[in-house]
């Protein structure tokens, strides 16, 4: 009978990749994703709103908006963007990693 | 309309979502399939295969479904009609409703099986003095008016659990009862590991073997996995990001937790019964006659043997439960919010309907085995197949992306992501009912999986067409937006 410390390395190397690719990052995932809503509550307790896109993502977003004009979208993507821009200059903390040199750049739509 | 339909429930944490995506996606597959079919395709190898499919095809496709129930704030068919406009094309939502419906009819009968194992355990049946497992299995199959009782009380409890509402009812559950599977199944694996023997079990299951990642047969094995046991397309992760609250995020908890936080599930169940199972020369592909005939028979012989099947079986009836739960809150969500019926009306009517169409299943192990069949091999990708396609080529992946996805997201999802959704999933799909029809060819599931195929759509486009009337597209102006 093999007992677990007779296994050869090609096992080893099986259960290795398991544990740190599924749990690993399952468990990376759910840590980050619970601390991030951490934050939200503590922001949006302290600040009543946040910054609801990333940088990048908002710049996806004003090329969404400045290419599709005849979208039947584009007002809520609009409402979207502008409502993000709002917030960011209203707020102290950002969520996302904005800075101010960024935040002050940024016009509505 | 009734002000309980004005206010939309919502998930009262973040972790509450969590486990209601997990808790959905984790069934009594996880358990006794993911580590036989590992070890049979290469062990390791197999293991990277499934991995890259998740992130390929599972982790892209949850982050889609999500991402449009959050952003229809809808069940299954409103936000199918989000995508695709008024008219007869919103069918494919009630294509997806439809199958969710044919599955529970067939899975509330064996959640009911999961709970009379349960019980047994605790009446500590299994290491009486001249148990016998098959016999008692055969007992219990021969016994029709226990099946039906059980698969009765399964759908009582889950109705009970669902009129309590979202975060009273469904949120309060999964934040118990997968928590509770994890546990169950980590204690079982840290004395499965530690049994003389073990080590054969563990490496059936986890050995690279290397030459396997250049076989079909591993790819088709991971790709099967990766779509099925995620539960991709089965609108579930449309009606559980319905739910979500205003500052969530999508891609994060919807996607790649949940589809690596359900395989992760599975890698434990192989650390909890693979050990066992060579540990005591037990057959490793006996499937289901696995947990209900095979381990059984190894608990009497275990020092504790008593409360290793407690939890064993308590933990295969909640990831069966949960699963059970969730799917039906899919039918629950959308019947209530397409029909003037409030909640509690809604979840009598369908609890009901799926006791009745469950009554066949109840009686005949066959039937049963025959509609599962069916559904896995082409109900269920029918299904994927209908939500990627509303989200793909009438929504619009980068509409979606920008709109919904990356709003208040946890990580950011570059443009990579829209032909994914567009076409790659859709193809792959159509692949797999393609493979499985050939692989099937001319015998009578494959039959009765063509007829799925066909009266399905058909039923579907036909009813909504006459409810709502010719189709309105939304996009009236071209996809523009939506192209990728």
């Amino acid at each position: 009978m093999t007992g677990v410390f007779e296994m050869e390395v090609e096992a080893w190397i099986g259960i290795g990749v398991a544990i740190v690719m599924f749990w690993g990052i399952a468990s990376w995932a759910l840590v980050r994703t619970l601390r991030q809503e951490d934050r939200k509550v503590e922001l949006v307790g302290r600040q009543k709103r946040l910054d609801t896109y990333s940088p990048a993502a908002l710049d996806d977003l004003r090329e969404f908006i400045e290419n599709n004009p005849e979208d039947p979208y584009v007002e809520d993507a609009r409402e979207k963007y502008n409502r993000c821009v709002e917030n960011l200059r209203e707020i102290e903390e950002y969520y996302y990693d904005w800075t101010d040199a960024e935040v002050d750049s940024l016009e509505s739509l | 309309m009734s002000e309980a339909k004005v206010s939309r429930a919502e998930w009262g944490t973040r972790f509450g979502f969590l486990m209601a995506m997990i808790g959905a996606m984790v069934g009594v597959g996880n358990i006794w399939r993911f580590p036989f079919v590992t070890g049979e395709n290469g062990g390791g190898a197999f293991i990277l295969a499934f991995l890259i499919l998740l992130f390929l095809l599972a982790v892209p496709g949850l982050i889609a479904e999500v991402a449009l129930g959050r952003y229809a704030g809808k069940g299954v068919i409103g936000s199918i009609r989000e995508a695709v406009g008024s008219g007869g094309l919103v069918g494919l939502g009630l294509v997806v409703v439809l199958v969710n419906f044919a599955l529970m009819t067939y899975y509330a009968p064996l959640i009911g099986w999961t709970l009379y194992y349960m019980l047994h355990s605790f009446l500590f049946t299994f290491t009486g003095s001249g148990f016998e497992a098959g016999a008692f299995l055969d007992a219990f199959f021969a016994n029709p008016a226990m099946m039906i009782a059980m698969h009765t009380v399964v759908v009582a409890m889950m109705a009970g659990v669902l009129y309590a509402g979202i975060s009273n009812g469904v949120e309060r559950v999964v934040t118990f009862a997968v928590p509770a599977l994890v546990i169950a199944l980590a204690a079982m694996a840290v004395r499965a590991v530690t049994l003389p023997g073990a080590g054969e079990g563990l490496a059936f299951t986890f050995t690279v073997q290397w030459e396997y990642l250049t076989f079909s047969d591993t790819w088709i094995a991971a790709l099967g996995q990766a779509l099925f046991s995620t539960g991709l397309g089965w609108g579930i992760a449309i009606t559980v990001g319905s739910y979500l609250r205003e500052y969530d995020d999508v891609p994060l908890g919807g996607g790649v937790f949940t589809a690596i936080g359900e395989a992760s599930i599975g890698i434990l169940a192989a650390f909890a019964i693979f050990p066992l199972v060579f540990a005591y020369g037990l057959e490793p592909d006996a499937g289901a006659g696995l947990a209900f005939v095979s381990l059984v028979q190894v608990f009497p012989e275990m020092p504790g043997g008593a409360l290793w099947a407690i939890l064993f079986f308590t933990g295969f009836f909640l990831a069966a439960l949960t699963s059970g739960i969730v799917i039906t809150e899919v039918l629950t969500t959308t019947v209530e919010e397409e029909t003037p019926m409030n909640r509690g009306q809604t979840v009598l009517a369908v609890c009901g309907l799926i006791w009745l169409f469950g009554l066949p299943s109840a009686y005949s192990v066959e039937f049963l085995d025959f509609a599962d069949l069916v559904f896995a091999n082409w109900g269920l990708p029918l299904a994927t197949l209908c939500i990627i396609v509303a989200i793909g080529w009438f929504f619009g992946p980068e509409r979606l992306r920008v709109l919904s996805v990356n709003q208040n997201a946890g990580i950011y999802v570059g443009s990579f992501w829209n032909p994914i959704v567009k076409y790659v999933i859709p193809a792959v799909m159509i692949f797999i009912m393609g493979f499985f029809a050939w692989e099937n060819f001319g015998e009578d599931i494959m039959i009765a999986g063509m007829a799925v195929l066909v009266t399905f759509p058909v039923v579907g486009y036909l009813i909504m067409r006459y409810l709502e009337g010719p189709s309105q597209p939304r996009d009236a102006v071209g996809p523009a937006g939506g192209d990728d």
